[in-house]
């Protein structure tokens, strides 16, 4: 094997390790229905062994080949008491996954000429302008991304204003009627708004346990268009604007 | 009056950023018998097909959608300032191959078939909408089932899943690349 020394391959240039036997059985000029299982064995090892170290994460999946590579050897070892017929060649698993993997290979390079072709073809890509807001797909805010919301705005409001809390009563009762209230009013709020517009964290507390609730009886929703998109609060029948 | 259904069309076609298809076509345009509808198309297909335009008619995925000529190409990457068009990785191609030909089909069998792992490649494409999840396969761990999208035809110029590479096409390739077997 001199020539090895001077042809290094790289792993890297193959796409996996059914690449690589290709490769190996074309550079050998072998019949893929018939493949000398050990001298393929020995020339995908020398291949492996040129890394000095195998990546499990990366290159797994040569080392899975290897295994059935010496699989196949060895199911070809054993004494058998009759010959065995054409289906039952150990070797076939590997020649028929070889052979779908060829049919891939061989249809990426005709899909790749497809593609310059159509590179070449250009379309039009922006629409004309359409009001899309119908489109808006919004997403439901879980009880849990809420209260996380919740949270970093009661953070930022405590650097703001750092003031003494007045012990003024709040009914649960009555702020779920004034969130109804306000909901049937405007149709919807703005999270951070209403909460903003509390007077006290106490208040807010009240507001957010009481929002809580209406979100798990399924009275109200919670939606906001995609990720750090405002949230809002519809009444559940409403969602859909 | 078939004249002007001919310019109706060709307007839809050219406001249309998907190709457009017969059946919308007919249900945007209820005023005209199907036949006139057909008629129509086809004239319209011919006389950018044999006029001496720089942008012809092409069927993609079921429909009709206008492009440019490829021999122009040079020069809207001028316009664009484009040295190179961007294309599908190797990875990319080879799983997309494998979704086309196998489909329908799931994560676990594209990275057998292929040898290799193909979460990331199979992401890239779904964002990308050239395949797409059509349910989950009623087997353990109900897997979820892959298939191509319109946009993959689109893509590659073909009306239909029937005009993908056919198994001749695909032999001559290997006979080409391997004249041993």
């Amino acid at each position: 094997m001199e020539e090895a020394i001077d042809y290094q391959v790289n792993l890297e240039v193959f796409q996996g390790p059914l690449d690589l036997l290709l490769f190996l059985i074309r550079k050998k000029k072998i019949d893929i229905h018939d493949i000398p299982i050990a001298t393929i064995t020995k020339e995908y090892l020398d291949h492996l062994d040129r890394k000095e170290k195998i990546n499990l994460e990366r290159e797994g999946e040569f080392l899975l080949i290897a295994a059935l590579l010496i699989y196949i050897k060895s199911q070809m070892l054993l004494p058998r008491e009759s010959e065995l017929g054409d289906e039952e060649d150990p070797r076939k698993i590997l020649v028929d996954r070889l052979l779908d993997f060829q049919k891939i290979k061989a249809a990426s390079t005709l899909l790749r000429e497809k593609e310059d072709q159509q590179k070449k073809l250009w379309k039009r890509t922006a629409s004309p302008p359409i009001p899309k807001q119908e489109e808006v797909e919004l997403v439901e805010v879980s009880l849990f991304e809420l209260a996380e919301a919740f949270l970093s705005l009661m953070k930022r409001n405590e650097r703001e204003n750092i003031r003494l809390i007045h012990g003024k009563e709040y009914s649960l009762e009555e702020k779920m009627k004034e969130l109804i209230d306000r909901l049937k009013e405007h149709g919807f709020l703005d999270f951070c708004e209403y909460f903003e517009d509390q007077e006290s964290i106490e208040e807010a507390l009240i507001s957010f346990f009481c929002l809580l609730e209406l979100v798990k009886a399924r009275v109200v929703i919670a939606v906001q268009e995609s990720l750090f998109h405002p949230i809002r609060v519809w009444p559940f029948q409403g969602a859909q604007p | 009056m078939r004249t002007r259904l001919k310019d109706v069309i060709e307007s839809l076609i050219f406001v249309s950023l998907e190709p457009l298809n017969l059946e919308k076509i007919k249900s945007i345009c209820t005023e005209f018998a199907d036949e006139e509808i057909e008629d129509a198309i086809q004239e319209l297909v011919e006389s950018y097909a044999s006029n001496d335009r720089g942008i012809q008619i092409i069927q993609a995925a079921g429909g009709y959608l206008f492009s440019t000529k490829s021999e122009h190409d040079q020069w809207v990457r001028r316009l664009l300032s484009l040295e190179q068009t961007s294309k599908l990785s190797h990875a990319a191609l080879e799983t997309l191959a494998t979704v086309a030909y196998h489909q329908p089909v799931t994560l676990a069998e594209i990275s057998a078939l292929r040898g290799v792992d193909t979460t990331y490649s199979l992401k890239s494409l779904l964002q990308k909408k050239l395949v797409k999840i059509t349910g989950r396969k009623k087997s353990p761990g109900r897997p979820l089932i892959y298939r191509t999208t319109d946009r993959f035809l689109t893509y590659f110029g073909l009306d239909s899943l029937k005009d993908l590479p056919s198994e001749e096409e695909i032999l001559k390739i290997l006979d080409e690349e391997n004249p041993l077997d």
